[in-house]
């Protein structure tokens, strides 16, 4: 890996004393793309939330972006120039699409920002004065990729953004993915193999909190690594 | 005999009453979800602010522009120093700001004993409107309402800070990760809620007498306003205060208070349990309007 985009190092976390993460150490080349894969449970979720800074991590260090931000609050994480989008719970209630575009670029052009965004996921300029609540879940995972994208993050945190959606939009969420990870570092938690397998690089198996496996994401999946870790 | 502009005007005036009281809580238990039973006290500090201010300049005006701005600054210590720690504990930040309410209160015993003070009226006496006279102090409390409900819904609706803070009130986590410093919006909200009690507590010292149990006077119909009218909804604020508040002003021709402001509570009661069908039933139409708005 050359230059580090992100990078822990012997990463334990938790809450409070229920300890989910056992000294993780993984890290995301810049301009690459890192797979974390896991069962449920496995502590993928809980792993983001400390990178986020939603989380203290009990020991070990984050380094992102050229800094080390453990500790640091999540507003000032997502300043240094990253971005999370969560699995669910990734809408504001009574906030319009618009107003969430406005929220994520600071910007008082907001009809600038929803024709950008309409590039991308049409429907959601048809729906930018409906409130997040009302919208379908694949909307909703369009929503959080529009207000990740619309900052043009250096470090992309994307928590299963296929997950619990129809084919079709599927197609359509890797599809922008795909082209939103050129060139920029990308760390995608995934428990589904052919996303994960969409957008490549190097891979890093959680089980239990622990990274159990790691390498390129080609050569774990052809070893069978992958589906014996990931398959019940 | 009275006219019946006046009986209406009474009526409008204690709705005002019952806005005045319950906007700071808006903020402090409505948006941020503190079960803030200091709510009373900082309307009490910002009575005897007016007073104490109005006692050292002879300037009433001037203990009322400070009512807000000593409030203020007590309720963004006591938020920095204590309630930050308490959002989503509502029995931990109830029992905070029960012992909070009590350190206050006995602290203005204390300063000021407990002899009923008063505060003089900024503007004695009434006008001739439509053949009756309106008193002056009564119409700028009615005035001072509107205003503020009004500023309060251009605040939060048509202001970056306002968009930042009803962000930060519907998702905390995803609020600070998108970059917003959730902390500091909080401590902001909390601040302009106990600004606008000390506010309220200033603006009503005129029209009542203050002792040290002069915020607790408030604190029940506030709470009642507040959770009729839907935790964070400023239109159900100002609905639950025109039901609560005219409710309690007509039946007031008719019984005595005590019993009038009991009847209060059980439409609260009743109105709380009513209260979910009315909110599906304007969601649904305002569902309606957007998928007509769409097409």
């Amino acid at each position: 890996m050359s230059e580090v985009a992100l990078e822990l190092s012997e990463v334990s976390a938790g809450y409070g004393t229920a300890r989910v993460l056992w000294e993780v150490t993984l890290g995301v080349g810049v301009g690459e793309v890192g797979c974390l894969l896991g069962r449920n449970g496995a502590g993928k979720t809980t792993l983001l939330k400390t990178v986020m800074g939603l989380l203290r991590p009990e020991t070990g260090r984050v380094r992102a972006l050229g800094r080390d931000i453990t500790g640091w609050p999540g507003h000032r994480v997502h300043r240094s120039g990253m971005v999370w989008v969560p699995q669910d719970n990734g809408v504001f209630p009574g906030l319009t699409v618009q107003e969430h575009l406005a929220l994520a670029t600071g910007d008082d052009d907001v009809d600038a920002v929803v024709t950008r965004v309409a590039e991308w996921f049409p429907v959601l300029a048809e729906r930018r004065y409906q409130e997040g609540q009302t919208l379908s879940g694949g909307e909703r995972k369009m929503l959080g990729i529009a207000q990740a994208l619309v900052t043009d993050p250096q470090l992309l945190l994307l928590d299963e953004p296929t997950e619990g959606v129809a084919p079709q939009v599927v197609e359509q969420l890797l599809g922008v993915l795909a082209g939103a990870s050129d060139g920029r570092s990308v760390l995608l938690v995934e428990q589904n193999i052919d996303t994960a397998l969409t957008l490549g690089g190097t891979a890093y198996v959680l089980e239990e909190g622990r990274v159990v496996a790691a390498g390129p994401l080609s050569e774990l999946h052809d070893s069978g690594e992958l589906q014996r870790r990931l398959t019940l | 005999m009275t006219s019946p502009l006046i009986d209406a005007f009474n009526v409008v005036s204690l709705i005002a009453v019952f806005v005045l009281i319950s906007l700071g809580l808006h903020f402090t238990f409505g948006m941020l979800g503190l079960v803030n039973l200091v709510h009373g006290e900082l309307l009490l500090i910002g009575g005897y602010a007016t007073y104490a201010v109005a006692e050292l300049t002879g300037n009433v005006l001037l203990g009322m522009l400070a009512a807000p701005v000593v409030a203020g600054l007590v309720g963004l210590a006591m938020e920095r120093g204590v309630l930050r720690f308490l959002y989503q504990r509502p029995l931990d930040s109830l029992l905070a700001t029960f012992g909070l309410a009590v350190i206050i209160r006995q602290a203005v015993q204390l300063v000021y004993t407990s002899s009923p003070r008063n505060v003089p009226d900024l503007l004695r006496g009434s006008w001739l409107i439509l053949g009756v006279n309106i008193p002056r102090w009564r119409l700028v409390l009615a005035v001072l309402a509107a205003v503020l409900v009004i500023g309060a819904w251009w605040l939060l609706a048509r202001t970056r800070f306002g968009l930042r803070a009803r962000a930060v009130v519907a998702n905390p986590d995803l609020a600070e990760t998108t970059g917003l410093d959730v902390g500091a919006m909080r401590a902001g909200l909390f601040t302009i809620g106990a600004a606008l009690a000390g506010l309220a507590g200033g603006a009503l010292a005129p029209v009542s007498t203050l002792d040290p149990q002069y915020g607790l006077l408030f604190l029940v119909n506030a709470f009642l306003v507040t959770i009729l009218g839907g935790p964070g909804s400023l239109t159900g604020l100002v609905a639950a205060a025109a039901v609560l508040g005219g409710s309690l002003a007509l039946l007031q021709f008719v019984i005595p208070t005590v019993f009038a402001q009991i009847l209060v509570l059980v439409i609260a009661v009743v109105g709380v349990r009513l209260r979910p069908l009315v909110v599906a039933a304007l969601a649904e139409r305002k569902s309606h309007r957007t998928a007509v708005a769409a097409e």
